[in-house]
């Protein structure tokens, strides 16, 4: 069983934080939350999405699996007007979500969640550095990247201890540094890696510009992008793999 | 099989130039295909497809069996995207498309990029192989892979498919080394193009699994899947390759018609079956009364075996409030006015791939099946039957059940059809299908059995006249019977100097109704009478179609016109501007 009221902001914030990568998700209807984790199509970037029980205006499940359509259950989310509230509810009959709000009725066909890609082991990465810094530098930083290349570096400067992004398109360069001052926290470590700036702009979508945002980066490894909504309740964590440095 | 392994194969075949060898190639190719339950590790045979199927359409560049009308409808923007993202840092799509139209073929275009600069996030998670670059995905990429990929693809639809289209293929790409991406490339776009064709496949199967030819061309013929016979004849050998059968619901393709003549025909066969030439477009009727409610009882398919069921509602209709049986039949669709009259093939097309507003198209124009063959009835494959017992069958199945005396003419949808081989009776019928609005006539030898995709000499359509003549009238006969008072059988002569000499006689073409016209018009001119014959004075000018011109002593041209009809009086002509014996010479040569 699963039954649940949830602010329109909450929801959608979780929906598009998923719908970046995939058009559809398995969605754990855990006792204590929502559990969501997805890959794209070609295994290069991951999300781990959860939402606490304590989210909702009221929550009931007892450990249930669905598939949705994301864009779909999307569609409807967006139908409800700031501050109001949208109530799911799982017809165990049927296999359908009746999606409430304020009156609006809508029925929602479910997928089989078998004919949905496998959810994705999330690998258990060592990374040396971490910077903590807030949503809007992580934003500025790849649309500054995109105006010039497709892709975009990541590193750490463990001498003079600060995190720079680097953009190198075919005739202009962009180049950012964010010292410990500028950030919210700083742990150095040998880190630089290179990333597609395709999914790093349809992560970066999804991260709100006034969130602190944990990036954890390593050497030629996948960087690990974490961020939370929902006052805390709702917690994010991206990981996208590299691109193999050419030079 | 890993998909470098067909490429390099694909690369082979490609770079030989003998026919013979290209087929040993290619059988090869399928012998090493490998078991797949091997493959997978697992005591499961049933893995669907198996990568036996994948290769037989992969080496002719069709990714789903050939009934099947799944498209892959990628674009060639989708792919030259795909392409640029794999291909590197700052590679765009138009990059791309600039070495396309330096190398102009997208194979070598893909093929001088190097691919998997993306890792994937399997590099990173320990188990799962991770060999090579550690591209997205860790291990080689598989035939299977890139089928099972294929077709997640094609199943992608609605809005963000396109983009999700990109992502599915850039991460094939990303994994293809450059001898892969080439014929990937070529793949997703249907142009594989290394010299295989249908023919190589059927004796490549015939040669890599030891089964005779033959049964491999019918095999194909009733499952139309390459896939399919490949992997019965590797398993269950010629044996299973005979159990194959039609199935109602899967296409297969028509049977098709060479140009041709009644003299030709008549050579050849003892008689000619005759039919109409409806100027519709073609369908296979495929309905199963039967049917398990889940199951589309009706579907109907165009020449090409794309579904048309939902543009042709009439074609369903009728199909559901006249079969009992489950059937495979073989027809035209005709767009017909409020009188029933056919109209022009143009009409047809405005319905035949209509997706929308169906209903306010039947409004505009109507259509209506006829059918003239039947591959299957009731459980029971009629492909070796002859044509006329196919006939038969068909009639069986069109026929209302309560009426079994119920004449041919009467049964609704059926083309009717007589057996011959009187040359006069054909013209007749030609006469009348032109009256009745259609393209002419159709002939058919009626031993022979039905030959899906084979344009064979078995049936012809009637060559339309390339050249007609235009004659003097200089003698006819008096009719018999009924037409006794109608003049027939004119006389026709050409211009030679200034006289005039004989080239044949015309009596078909002609309806009882322009009989009477034509009396009127040369009676006046009859110059002289003996018994039934007449000779009349050069004034009447007709224009005349012919099969071909022949010497022939029976004419004081020295030529005769092989199965002349009638097509009309030219009355803006005077003998001075009737044909020449000079022409005649010419258009026979």
């Amino acid at each position: 069983m699963f039954k649940a009221i949830v602010s329109a902001e909450t929801l959608t914030s979780a929906l598009d934080s998923i719908s970046v990568l995939v058009d559809e998700c398995k969605i754990h209807l855990e006792e204590d939350g929502l559990e969501i984790r997805a890959v794209d199509p070609a295994n290069v970037g991951m999300v781990d999405l959860s939402l606490d029980a304590s989210a909702f205006e009221s929550y009931e499940a007892d450990g249930g699996l669905i598939g949705v359509d994301l864009s779909r259950l999307e569609d409807i989310a967006s139908m409800a007007e700031s501050g109001q509230l949208v109530q799911l509810e799982l017809d165990e009959e049927t296999r359908k979500l009746q999606i409430q709000i304020e009156g609006l009725e809508y029925t929602l066909a479910l997928i089989d969640p078998d004919s949905i890609r496998q959810e994705p082991d999330i690998p258990d990465l060592d990374l040396p550095a971490e910077v903590v810094l807030e949503g809007k530098d992580v934003n500025r930083s790849v649309k500054a990247a995109d105006m010039v290349s497709d892709h975009i570096a990541l590193g750490v400067d463990e001498g003079e201890e600060y995190f720079y992004v680097d953009a190198e398109g075919d005739t202009d360069d962009v180049h950012l540094e964010l010292t410990e001052a500028d950030l919210i926290d700083l742990q150095v470590g040998p880190a630089h890696s290179l990333f597609s700036l395709d999914y790093l702009k349809d992560m970066n979508k999804a991260i709100p510009s006034d969130t602190e945002v944990t990036l954890h980066l390593g050497e030629e490894f996948p960087v690990k992008i974490y961020f939370g909504f929902a006052e805390g309740q709702g917690q994010v964590t991206y990981m996208l793999a590299p691109r193999i440095q050419s030079d | 099989m890993e998909f470098a392994t067909f490429a390099d194969r694909a690369a082979a075949i490609e770079a030989e130039p003998a026919d013979l060898e290209i087929v040993a190639r290619t059988s090869e190719l399928l012998a090493d295909a490998g078991d797949d339950s091997e493959e997978r590790g697992s005591a499961d045979s049933a893995v669907e497809p198996q990568t036996v199927e994948i290769v037989a359409r992969f080496v002719q560049g069709r990714v789903f069996p050939a009934w099947d009308s799944t498209k892959l409808d990628i674009g060639p923007t989708t792919c030259y995207e795909a392409i640029a993202r794999a291909a590197g840092t700052n590679v765009g799509s138009d990059d791309v498309e600039e070495r396309l139209a330096e190398v102009g073929e997208i194979g070598a275009v893909a093929a001088g990029y190097e691919f998997g600069g993306q890792q994937g996030l399997g590099a990173f998670t320990g188990g799962g192989g991770g060999n090579g670059a550690g591209s997205a995905g860790g291990n080689d990429l598989t035939v299977r892979e890139v089928s099972e990929t294929l077709a997640d693809l094609a199943a992608a639809e609605g809005s963000g498919s396109q983009d999700r289209k990109i992502d599915l293929l850039f991460g094939l790409f990303n994994r293809c080394s450059s001898e892969e991406a080439r014929y990937l490339a070529r793949l997703v776009l249907s142009e594989m193009r290394i010299g295989v064709g249908e023919g190589t496949v059927r004796d490549a199967i015939s040669e890599a699994f030891d089964v005779p030819v033959e049964r491999v061309e019918r095999a194909l013929q009733v499952s139309n899947d390459y896939g399919q016979v490949a992997r019965v004849a590797r398993d269950e050998g010629r044996e299973g390759l005979d159990e194959l059968d039609l199935e109602v619901g899967r296409p297969v393709q028509a049977m098709l018609a060479q140009a041709g003549t009644v003299t030709d025909a008549l050579e050849e066969w003892d008689e000619a079956a005759v039919e109409w030439k409806y100027d519709g477009a073609r369908i296979q009727l495929h309905s199963d009364p039967e049917a398990a409610e889940a199951d589309a009882e009706t579907r109907v398919f165009s020449r090409n075996m794309e579904e048309v069921t939902d543009a042709l509602p009439e074609v369903v209709e009728f199909a559901e409030a006249t079969l009992e049986e489950p059937a495979i039949l073989d027809g035209e669709v005709v767009a017909i006015d409020e009188n029933d009259d056919p109209l022009p093939f143009q009409e047809v097309l405005k319905r035949f791939r209509r997706k929308h507003d169906v209903a306010k198209a039947r409004e505009d124009v109507m259509v209506r099946p006829v059918f003239f063959d039947c591959l299957h009835a009731g459980g029971e494959d009629l492909l070796e039957e002859p044509l006329t017992t196919r006939h038969e069958r068909l009639r069986a199945v069109l026929a209302d059940g309560e009426a079994p005396e119920q004449d041919e003419d009467e049964i609704e949808g059926l083309s009717l059809l007589w057996t011959t081989d009187d040359p006069d009776e054909i013209e007749a019928i030609d006469a009348e299908a032109l009256e009745a609005g259609h393209e002419g006539i159709m002939l058919k030898d009626p031993d022979s059995a039905y030959s899906p995709g084979r344009r064979g000499k078995h049936w012809r359509k009637r060559k339309p006249d390339v050249e007609t003549l235009d004659c003097v009238v200089t003698g006819a006969e008096w009719g018999e019977g009924r037409r006794a008072t109608f003049l027939g059988t004119f006389e026709l002569s050409v211009r030679a100097g200034d006289d005039l000499e004989t080239v044949g006689k015309v009596a078909t073409g002609i309806t009882d109704e322009k009989l009477e016209e034509l009396t009127e018009l040369l009676e006046p001119h009859i110059a002289a009478e003996e018994g039934q014959a007449v000779d009349i004075e050069p004034e009447v000018v007709f224009e005349v179609g012919y099969e071909e011109i022949q010497s022939s002593p029976t004419y004081s041209s020295g030529y005769a016109l092989r199965f002349p009809r009638f097509l009309g009086v030219r009355s803006d002509k005077d003998p001075e501007d009737a044909d020449t014996l000079e022409r005649v010479e010419r258009l026979r040569a």
